[in-house]
């Protein structure tokens, strides 16, 4: 009878630990699948390993990768790569994203059909999207050289992948085609929270199309579009299938990220431990840089 | 609000303008894949397949493992969503109902969680499955994904949950349901659109993944994912366009199947945590 009673979930008292069970299991599945390989990594990039067995003695400590890894130039390039990629993708895909959102706000016959279609590329896998741009900026017969030729921009035709220039707007490209549709569906959600009475007012007050949306859409979208930035430029420094896929990196490593130069050093020239160096670095930039950027307010919203 | 005739033409003529050059790639590849080989090795190319080679579907069925491909990535996707959404809606539900210790820093590491590189998490695990001889198998992508999507699921459902009235529980407890059945046959009954939308999420999250499935699988070509599959249809000097676009277009299909009669569903899981 009293042991009944330890277990009795419905005593007021005992409430919490019902909560307790619930969280347990996925406590328990997040520490042994994203925790326990997080620990390994930092403790691999502290020695010099290539490629480990779980179990096996552990190498000695040692700082040697990322000595190596900040004397490295191709570990700055790929900083400089990053830092460019995340610029003009975040920049290209809020104004697309921003623009069609506000477009297809209004109302309009033929709305819903609109916001499906200027959306719809966030549907289509990443993969995907490649095999298409991969074709679009083929060199001997793709599409985009021959509009460039015809509106007389270029030459001849452009050999995208083997140019380092041409490879990393590529790239660029096609993220922002990939990535603009998020921004754009954040981008309506908080427009629409935005009550039509602040509007009528702003009208009464005899405010123009413009000072309404400096003075009221701008400012009461500020917080998602802060969200929604942090997430986008978050996606850019991790992304890995568009680059491998369209590009390898290459040429010359012009479009190789931190992602990539992680992924390759591991499974391209099996030196683990270095590789999980040039990773735990990218993870303290995205989370030293998603702090600094969303305020305390968003902040409490996690 | 009245619109001018000049007003309206503006508006539908730039909607139209940007709905055609954000859907030209999906249609490029389309027409990439009705085109002939030799439709494909010309220019200027032809906007539009004069005689569409609608065989070449039936063709990259047969002569490309598609079935099994497509047949991986629906096991992956359905093992990982399972799993995740099992643990997660109890985890979710704890969240949102239970002030527990530590809830907060749970929350935050929720956060950090979605900020992992993949290729960094991507290496302990290889290392984890080498060990355990997994390698090869889907279990690993049942795994993996999960690392993915449990962070989303867990937050999204704490979110939905925060939205169900508590005195929905309250009043059952009163009426004798016990904590555990409140929770399962009042809660979950209610909250099933919501679990619809974030499993859906999960499906998309799990059903996207490249880099993972090219790591653990590649040596495997049994259990190569959709993904996997089409982008090794690339050569590296010469590439069947038509084939390889025919075989993406399977691909693409069931997620944007999804998404044109789910939008709703989907974008309400995804705008679930910035609107608040």
């Amino acid at each position: 009878m009293t042991r009944a009673r330890i277990f009795d979930l419905a005593r007021p008292s005992r409430q919490h630990l019902l909560g307790y069970i619930l969280l347990a299991p996925a406590v328990l599945l997040v520490g042994l699948i994203i925790v326990y390989p997080l620990v390994i990594s930092i403790d691999l990039s502290l020695q010099a390993v290539k490629l480990p067995r779980i179990g096996a003695p552990r190498a000695d400590f040692t700082l040697a990768n990322y000595e190596k890894l900040f004397s490295s130039a191709e570990f700055w390039m790929a900083c400089w790569v990053t830092l460019k990629l995340v610029c003009v993708v975040t920049i290209g895909s809020l104004v697309t994203g921003v623009s069609t959102a506000l477009l297809v706000n209004n109302r309009f016959r033929g709305r819903t059909l609109a916001r499906l279609a200027m959306a719809l590329p966030w549907a289509v896998p990443e993969v995907i999207a490649v095999v298409i741009f991969a074709w679009i900026f083929d060199s001997s017969f793709g599409l985009m050289s021959w509009l460039l030729v015809t509106l007389g921009l270029s030459d001849g035709m452009v050999a995208w992948v083997s140019t380092p220039g041409a490879a990393f707007w590529a790239v660029a490209i096609t993220m922002i085609w990939k990535g603009f549709p998020f921004v754009s569906i954040m981008t309506l959600a908080g427009l629409q929270s935005i009550p039509a009475d602040f509007y009528n007012a702003a009208k009464v007050d005899g405010a123009n199309v413009f000072q309404r949306f400096r003075w009221i859409t701008l400012p009461l979208l500020m917080p998602v579009l802060g969200v929604t930035l942090v997430l986008v430029i978050l996606w850019v420094f991790r992304d890995f299938s568009i680059i491998k896929v369209l590009t390898e990196g290459g040429p010359l490593k012009s479009t190789q990220t931190l992602s990539i130069m992680t992924y390759d050093q591991a499974f391209g020239f099996f030196n683990f431990g270095y590789a999980s160096a040039v990773g735990v670095v990218t993870l303290v930039i995205c989370v030293v840089a998603s702090l600094l950027m969303l305020g305390r307010e968003t902040r409490a919203m996690y | 609000m009245k619109r001018t005739p000049m007003q309206s033409l503006v508006l539908y003529g730039t909607v139209i303008l940007l709905a055609a050059l954000i859907l030209f790639p999906v249609y490029w590849l389309l027409v990439t894949a009705l085109s002939t080989s030799a439709d494909l090795s010309q220019l200027p190319p032809s906007f539009w397949p004069e005689n569409a080679q609608w065989q070449v579907f039936a063709k990259v069925w047969e002569e490309r493992p598609i079935p099994t491909w497509l047949a991986n990535s629906m096991l992956a996707a359905i093992g990982s969503v399972a799993l995740s959404m099992v643990v997660s809606v109890m985890a979710g539900y704890a969240l949102s109902r239970f002030s527990i210790r530590g809830g907060h820093s749970l929350g935050l590491f929720i956060l950090t969680a979605k900020m992992l590189p993949a290729t960094l998490l991507v290496i302990p695990l290889f290392s984890i499955f080498r060990s355990f001889g997994m390698i090869g198998s889907l279990w690993t992508l049942v795994i993996a994904h999960s690392t993915l999507i449990i962070p989303f699921t867990t937050w999204m459902l704490k979110g939905y949950f925060d939205t169900i009235p508590r005195e929905l529980e309250q009043a059952a407890m009163v009426d004798g349901c016990s904590p555990m059945g409140a929770m399962l046959r009042v809660v979950l009954p209610v909250a099933t659109p919501g679990l619809a939308a974030t499993a859906l999420y999960a499906f998309v999250l799990s059903w996207a993944d490249y880099a993972y499935a090219r790591t653990f699988l590649i040596n495997a070509q049994g259990s190569w994912t959709a993904n996997l599959g089409i982008t090794t249809m690339r050569g590296e000097y010469t590439t069947d366009w038509n084939e390889i676009s025919a075989a993406a277009v399977f691909v693409a299909v069931p997620i944007i199947l999804i998404y044109l009669f789910l939008e709703r569903y989907l974008v309400g899981g995804l705008t679930a945590g910035a609107e608040k």
